[in-house]
């Protein structure tokens, strides 16, 4: 399903970003175009199996989101090559195309364009989604005007309406009151065990024991370990 | 199986479509794509002959270079005053040894001259094969009288723009058998036949089987499950059409937001533009240009176009950073949603266009069928520069403030508010050079006099879009990877 090989991923840093053209040429007149390569994944491989849950966990700064990025197509890998055959949702940032401008509505079928929905399945679902988010007549009104937890809940209900063959978390996403994160956590469980594929990032070892068939301990972007969810964790652990 | 048949349909759509385009092109352009017009300048008045009075006699010769001579027309002088008898115009045509023969005679009516106007004379049947012929015009009066009298210019320089050249080689007008120092203020018109015109069908046969050829090589791969350019992109549309879609609607619609007037100030901008422009242009600096309503809206429309499109797809990559680091969209997406908004707003503005066309009384011919070409070839150009300018920020933050100075260069490069002929010699190769003067050139003529440009305009069009766009792709091809990195 997911095909990992040989991925390495360099993030170039000189000592100040230059942003024009201006710094370029102080920079290069002085000779202080200076690069440090700083290397965020080193040689990881793996691969995951359909309808397989695999974890990935590790300290901050491992690499756990930049092997997500990579193989959701955002990042491209210095060396290495990612296969994937299906259809990604990645549920890295939750809203992060919402218009402020825009209706609920509007807003519904630019995000869910944007994740990839057709038009038809957007229709289909326009109600569920209303209905899972709880806004009722709020939805016609500009996003602008929402609270913080009416927009996390909207774009919650957006990124879950799907059954994706391969889901991408970085994090359970508990968004909202009390009563919604019961609801959402409800539903990213749902969707985890439904069959799909899902590759899930967390901090939480109790979930990834609970959840994960397999996991990958990334340290200093290098695998240190892979296998089964329960020895790894355990090796963790220690 | 559904999928392979769409494509084959689409390929016969393409194909039919093209069929009926190429039959209904040729029906509105065919004079236009057959033959040239080919009016000469003539020289700048310099000095007048002195009144024509029974005895004088004026003899100018002069070359065609076109294929057929249809008319020639001379500038008058009337000292300001009514004038009586008329005026006699002979044409012959020179043979080797001196010899000549008598092509026409043509009298003109002194009474109803106007001072210093052109008077156009049309042959009664256009004179075939008259390139690299000379001609001689013999002007003379048999019934004027002195004080009663007009008059014809001559002089020895030609104004191009504002610099007055001194008119290389030119033949001496001969007054009573004695040179002038000039030449007869003369112009002639003719017709020259286009090759193009002539081998028409076979182009768009030609055209037309490539066509077919690569629909066939399109399906052939499909069916193969090979991937080409060609598909990759039918694929790509088809697949990101609903967020193309919405995105250009999110544009539209959070333009006007919140705004009251809304949509209508899409109708409303480039009209009160061209208001404040006309009245500038007409009143505070005269200008002569025909119609200057519709010639200046043209310009306004497809410039403002320019400028948006380009304004605003400049920050089309990093205004969408928030998308592009979160989820996975072909980045070439958003320069291209951020044109085609634009390109809905250019329509909407041709509304006034067409309102102003109507109330100006100019007349409206089936040729305006062919502005959507230069509005396609404009969109194709403007598509290639966002390509370009949008990666550019990307990596350099000066390139906004950058293109803000060009594009006010731009802008004064490009006659929107002046004429033409004002440019002066030494820079037209420049003009030339700026695509925007192309594509509003071709648009005024086919708005303003109603004919077709002639094909070597279709081509310059055409070469500048598909350059841009090959040129903006291949740009945004090779850095794009990069964009992440840097936003």
């Amino acid at each position: 399903m997911i095909e990992v090989k040989n991925v390495s991923m360099a993030f170039r840093m000189s000592q100040d970003r230059i942003q024009s053209i201006k710094e370029y040429l102080v920079a290069l007149l002085k000779r202080k175009l200076k690069y440090k390569d700083f290397w965020a994944l080193k040689d990881v491989s793996f691969q995951v199996h359909p309808g397989e849950v695999l974890g990935i966990i590790g300290r901050n700064g491992a690499g756990k989101s930049t092997i997500l990025k990579v193989i959701s197509g955002i990042l491209k890998p210095t060396s290495g090559s990612v296969e994937v055959h299906g259809n990604i949702v990645p549920m890295l940032e939750l809203g992060s195309g919402f218009d402020f401008d825009l209706t609920g509505r509007e807003n519904i079928y630019l995000n869910g364009a944007i994740l990839g929905y057709p038009r038809k399945f957007l229709d289909q679902k326009y109600d569920e989604i209303v209905a899972f988010s709880e806004l009722g007549e709020f939805i016609e009104m500009p996003i602008r005007n929402y609270s913080s937890g009416m927009m996390m809940r909207l774009a919650f209900s957006i990124a879950t309406v799907v059954n994706p063959e391969i889901l991408i978390v970085d994090e359970i996403l508990a968004v909202g009151d009390e009563a919604f994160q019961r609801k959402s956590r409800q539903r990213m469980l749902e969707l985890m065990s439904g069959g799909t594929t899902v590759l899930f990032v967390s901090h939480s070892l109790d979930q990834i024991r609970e959840m994960c068939d397999r996991v990958v301990w990334l340290d200093h972007g290098q695998i240190k370990m892979i296998g089964k969810a329960q020895e790894v964790c355990d090796a963790y652990q220690i | 199986m559904q999928k392979k048949w769409n494509l084959q349909k689409g390929c016969v759509l393409a194909l039919a479509v093209y069929a009926v385009l190429a039959v209904l092109f040729y029906a509105i352009a065919q004079e236009q794509l057959c033959t040239r017009t080919d009016d000469t300048d003539s020289v700048s008045a310099a000095a007048s002959v002195g009144e024509i009075l029974p005895g004088t006699v004026l003899e100018q010769q002069f070359a065609v270079q076109s294929d057929r001579l249809t008319g020639f027309s001379v500038l008058c002088g009337t000292f300001g005053r009514e004038n009586t008898g008329t005026l006699d115009l002979s044409l012959y045509e020179l043979e080797g040894q001196g010899g000549r023969s008598l092509i026409g005679s043509y009298s003109l009516d002194v009474s109803q001259m106007q001072e210093n106007s052109w008077y156009d004379i049309p042959l009664d049947t256009p004179l075939g094969n008259a390139a690299g012929r000379s001609f001689l015009l013999k002007v003379s009066s048999a019934d004027s009288a002195l004080g009663n009298a007009v008059t014809l210019y001559y002089g020895n320089s030609v104004s191009t723009g504002r610099i007055e050249l001194a008119s290389e080689g030119w033949i001496p007008l001969y007054q009573n058998g004695q040179p002038v120092e000039g030449t007869l203020c003369l112009r002639t018109t003719g017709q020259t036949d286009l090759w193009f015109g002539r081998y028409y069908w076979y182009f768009a046969a030609g055209a037309g089987l490539l066509l077919g050829l690569y629909c066939w090589r399109l399906c052939a791969y499909e069916k193969k499950g090979k991937s080409c350019l060609g598909l990759r992109l039918i694929h790509a549309f088809t697949r990101y059409r609903f967020l193309i879609q919405q995105l250009v609607s999110r544009d539209f619609k959070t333009k006007y937001k919140r705004s009251v007037l809304g949509i209508v100030w899409s109708f409303l901008n480039p009209l009160l533009t061209m208001l404040v422009q006309y009245v500038v242009f007409s009143t505070l600096f005269k200008s002569n240009i025909l119609n200057f309503s519709v010639y200046l809206l043209t310009g306004i429309v497809l410039f403002n176009f320019f400028s948006e499109s380009c304004g605003m797809g400049i920050n089309s990559i990093l205004g969408n950073a928030s998308l592009i680091t979160k989820v996975y969209v072909p980045k070439y997406i958003y320069p291209v949603t951020r044109v085609l908004s634009s390109g809905i707003n250019m329509l909407f503005s041709l509304v006034p266009l067409i309102l102003v066309v109507l109330l100006t009384g100019t007349p409206v011919t089936p040729a305006i069928l062919l502005l959507p070409f230069a509005l396609a070839c404009l969109i194709g150009f403007c598509t290639g520069m966002v390509l370009i300018l949008s990666s550019m920020m990307v990596f350099f933050r000066d390139t906004q403030f950058l293109w803000s100075v060009l594009s006010m260069i731009w802008m004064y490069a490009t006659p929107i508010f002046y004429p033409e002929s004002i440019i002066p010699a030494r820079f037209l190769v420049l003009y030339k050079l700026n695509p925007m003067y192309h594509f509003i050139r071709f648009a005024r003529t086919v708005v303003m006099e109603g004919i077709s440009p002639e094909p070597k305009a279709y081509l310059i069009c055409l070469v500048f879009a598909v350059g841009a766009m090959v040129i903006g792709g291949l740009f945004f091809h090779k850095t794009q990877d990069k964009f992440v990195l840097h936003i």
